[in-house]
């Protein structure tokens, strides 16, 4: 089992600093309010000045826009944007989950026309996977695709999407053959200015309406150019992507500002017994998690595919993130999240604690939820 | 030799030597004679002092790596307090190490310790092993001292105690017994680090322990079958199976980065992490694998228990429970909230 990375190098040490002068520029602390790790506002002007300096779609090759930087440069990155609370959501989906697809199963047209913009900051994507009848179970998706003339018709329901009123394209999880459950899936990239998409918000849990969305698909044509990789790879495909997604710093850093807010506003309870044995305690887990994380960043550069070890840090990450706000939570009174201060007064940490009370069931569900992570772990335990 | 050999062939000496009716026989008596003759032979309660004072030489890492095999066969030994703590204090004040059975005097008992001339009054608790020892090292008054253990002639005295894992956990009692050496510490060496290098050891053979009680549930939850199929395909069970290894990697790599940071030359910050994170792996593990074994776990024929209680008996040594929390957290909250990123990033370059 990968656990131990090498520590980062000088150049690596050289970027985070180039980092953290940047945000230090651009977002200053206190003039603007910060996010909890990947469901940071949208913020284009943020992701095109990210862009500018090389650190979107980092990983791609140079000669489709990227730097051809490393996993760990990437993790240097991100690690610092996140525990900024910087706006990354944008082209966060863009960066994490579909460059990557391009660069491994993508034409050299699909390459040569998507991969530029998303490394200019461009590109907003989302993830067209849930369905009403199709949560956990993938597998059962019923949105189709069905061959027409030179190309294919998609059409289905796909809900609880993120993003989809924004986005410029879905990557849409979709049956396009019969046979095994497993078999016949396919993932094409649909324009979401086509016609015969429709996108319908749906309330998320704070009541934002800007978010959720419920994606319809009414004949939609999907040229073959838009076919991302083989026609029924669709879920092979899927497999090996989460294996990316599972275990960067987004699975445990969501809810960090708490702890650093918490330490500056509430000095003198963090400052007491009970205070500082929770901070000696979250620390510890912190520093060991991001261990673990950077060590799958390692293992990916040396051309492996960490994914059990993958699956146990999501599965343990996102739960050390929901922790964090209930210790917090339980060392303060009770008025800050049931909101009996009046609302111009909360402070940045009040701020932070009432949106990560709501926020912070979706870490364990989104990208897969726990329950089944496990399964996919146990598989791979040796 | 590299870290990963040194430990295949300590596997192999444990395997021989600490078998479970090996660990069992010296629950009941005190002692495994035949393991610590075999492990002086081999040198490895040496390890990490060097060999001009007498050592075996190697680093921390090696010593580590060592006490990770010891930890995953229950070894019924003081091996931690022989070399990487016992070992490591007498080298830092330029003393060498005495051949034979030895062991370490902790600091802060109350009343504590003290040197009266070359004499040494008071009394010691616990101390691991201490009827068994012929060496007892300790730090008195800033002074690293070399004194006879109970089984030398000369001696104190001693009376019996155990851990819940029936480890011997001694109380020893000076009534004027001079010491065999003694030399001035160096600044370095304190009860501070005293006590981390003895949270290190713990850690090193908390990962070791927890390693192997991963490898031997997920074999049984394999082998055992109910409702006609392995229960290790049940959702439930699985559950367990992923805390436990989760807890593995979490042991290893917190025990690795530890041995990093005192390779640099500072590690306070992730010794006490890696004995906070022990000590809560020991409650999730311990839990976990007893649910899946079921009944047969709670038994003295099935090996878990030699492993589940020197888990429960560690997580409360090297300075108690919630002594690195605490230290911890108070050192993170007077620097401040921008620190503490920085700190979760760079450990003991930050904060000690």
């Amino acid at each position: 089992m990968v656990t131990s990375p090498a520590a980062l190098t000088a150049r690596e040490l050289e970027l985070r600093q180039q980092v953290r002068a940047f945000l230090a520029e651009t977002l200053p602390w206190g003039k603007f309010e910060p996010g909890l790790g990947m469901a940071a506002p949208v913020n284009r002007a943020f992701s095109a000045a990210l862009a500018e300096r090389g650190w979107i779609g980092m990983a791609v090759p140079a000669r489709y826009g990227g730097r051809d930087a490393t996993a760990v440069d990437r993790f240097v990155v991100v690690e610092e944007l996140l525990r900024w609370g910087a706006p990354v959501g944008h082209h966060w989906v863009a960066d994490r989950q579909i460059a990557p697809v391009l660069v491994r199963y993508g034409t050299e047209e699909q390459k040569l026309s998507l991969l530029p913009r998303i490394c200019r900051g461009e590109l907003c994507f989302c993830i067209g996977m849930s369905e009403p009848d199709a949560g956990s179970d993938l597998a059962s998706v019923r949105t189709r695709g069905v061959r027409e003339g030179d190309g294919w018709q998609v059409s289905g329901v796909k809900v609880w999407t993120s993003n989809a009123m924004r986005a410029d394209f879905m990557i849409a999880l979709c049956r396009t053959g019969d046979g095994e459950r497993h078999a016949g899936l396919s993932r094409f990239l649909i324009d979401m200015r086509s016609p015969g998409v429709t996108v319908k918000p749906i309330p998320y849990v704070d009541g934002s309406t800007d978010h959720f969305a419920e994606v319809l698909l009414d004949g939609v044509s999907v040229s073959d150019e838009m076919v991302i990789g083989e026609i029924g790879q669709g879920w092979a495909q899927n497999a090996n992507e989460l294996a990316y997604e599972r275990s960067g710093p987004d699975r445990w850093i969501s809810t960090f500002l708490l702890v650093q807010e918490f330490i500056r506003e509430r000095a003198d309870l963090a400052a007491s017994p009970a205070g500082s044995r929770l901070i000696g305690e979250l620390a510890a887990q912190y520093w060991v998690l991001r261990r673990l994380s950077l060590a799958v960043a390692r293992a990916v550069d040396a051309g492996d595919t960490p994914a059990a070890e993958a699956a146990l840090i999501k599965e343990m990450g996102t739960r050390f993130e929901q922790d964090v706000v209930s210790a917090l939570r339980e060392l303060l009174d009770r008025e800050l999240v049931c909101g009996l201060q009046p609302t111009q007064t909360l402070s940045l940490f009040d701020r932070l604690l009432r949106r990560a009370v709501l926020d912070s069931p979706s870490f364990t569900i989104r990208g897969g939820t726990n329950e089944v992570l496990r399964t996919v772990a146990v598989k791979g335990l040796s | 030799m590299s870290d990963d050999d040194l430990y295949s062939v300590a596997t192999k000496l444990f395997a021989a030597h600490s078998r479970w009716r090996d660990v069992g026989a010296a629950e009941a008596d005190g002692w495994a004679e035949p393991l610590w003759n075999a492990l002086q032979q081999a040198g490895f309660s040496d390890v990490s002092v060097p060999e001009k004072l007498g050592g075996a030489g190697g680093g921390v890492a090696d010593a580590v790596q060592l006490l990770r095999a010891a930890g995953a066969h229950a070894a019924p030994v003081p091996l931690a307090e022989a070399g990487l703590v016992g070992g490591w204090l007498l080298a830092s004040a330029g003393l060498a190490l005495p051949k034979g059975i030895r062991t370490v005097l902790l600091p802060a008992a109350a009343p504590p310790l003290r040197l009266e001339g070359d004499w040494l009054v008071g009394t010691a608790r616990p101390v691991a092993w201490g009827h068994r020892a012929e060496h007892l090292i300790g730090l008195v008054d800033g002074v690293v001292v070399l004194a006879p253990g109970p089984a030398a002639s000369g001696g104190p005295a001693v009376s019996r105690g155990a851990n819940l894992a029936d480890e011997p956990r001694d109380t020893v009692i000076f009534d004027g017994v001079r010491v065999t050496a003694r030399a001035d510490a160096p600044d370095e060496v304190t009860e501070e680090s005293f006590w981390e290098r003895m949270a290190l050891g713990r850690a090193a053979l908390m990962a070791g322990a927890v390693s192997a009680v991963a490898a031997m549930t997920l074999r049984y939850s394999r082998e055992r079958e109910q409702f006609g199929r392995p229960i290790g395909h049940f959702q439930a069970v699985q559950a367990h199976l992923v805390t436990i290894h989760q807890q593995a990697a979490v042991l290893a790599s917190a025990v690795d980065g530890a041995v990093e940071a005192v390779e640099l030359g500072r590690a306070g910050f992730e010794i006490a992490c890696a004995k906070m994170l022990a000590d809560r792996a020991a409650q999730l593990v311990t839990a976990a694998a007893h649910q899946t074994h079921g009944a047969i776990g709670m038994t003295r024929e099935y090996p878990l228990h030699y492993l589940t209680r020197r888990l429960w008996a560690w997580r409360d040594e090297a300075g108690g429970h919630h002594r690195w929390p605490d230290r911890l957290g108070t050192a993170l909250v007077a620097r401040g909230p921008d620190a503490l990123y920085p700190a979760i990033q760079s450990g003991s370059e930050v904060v000690q």
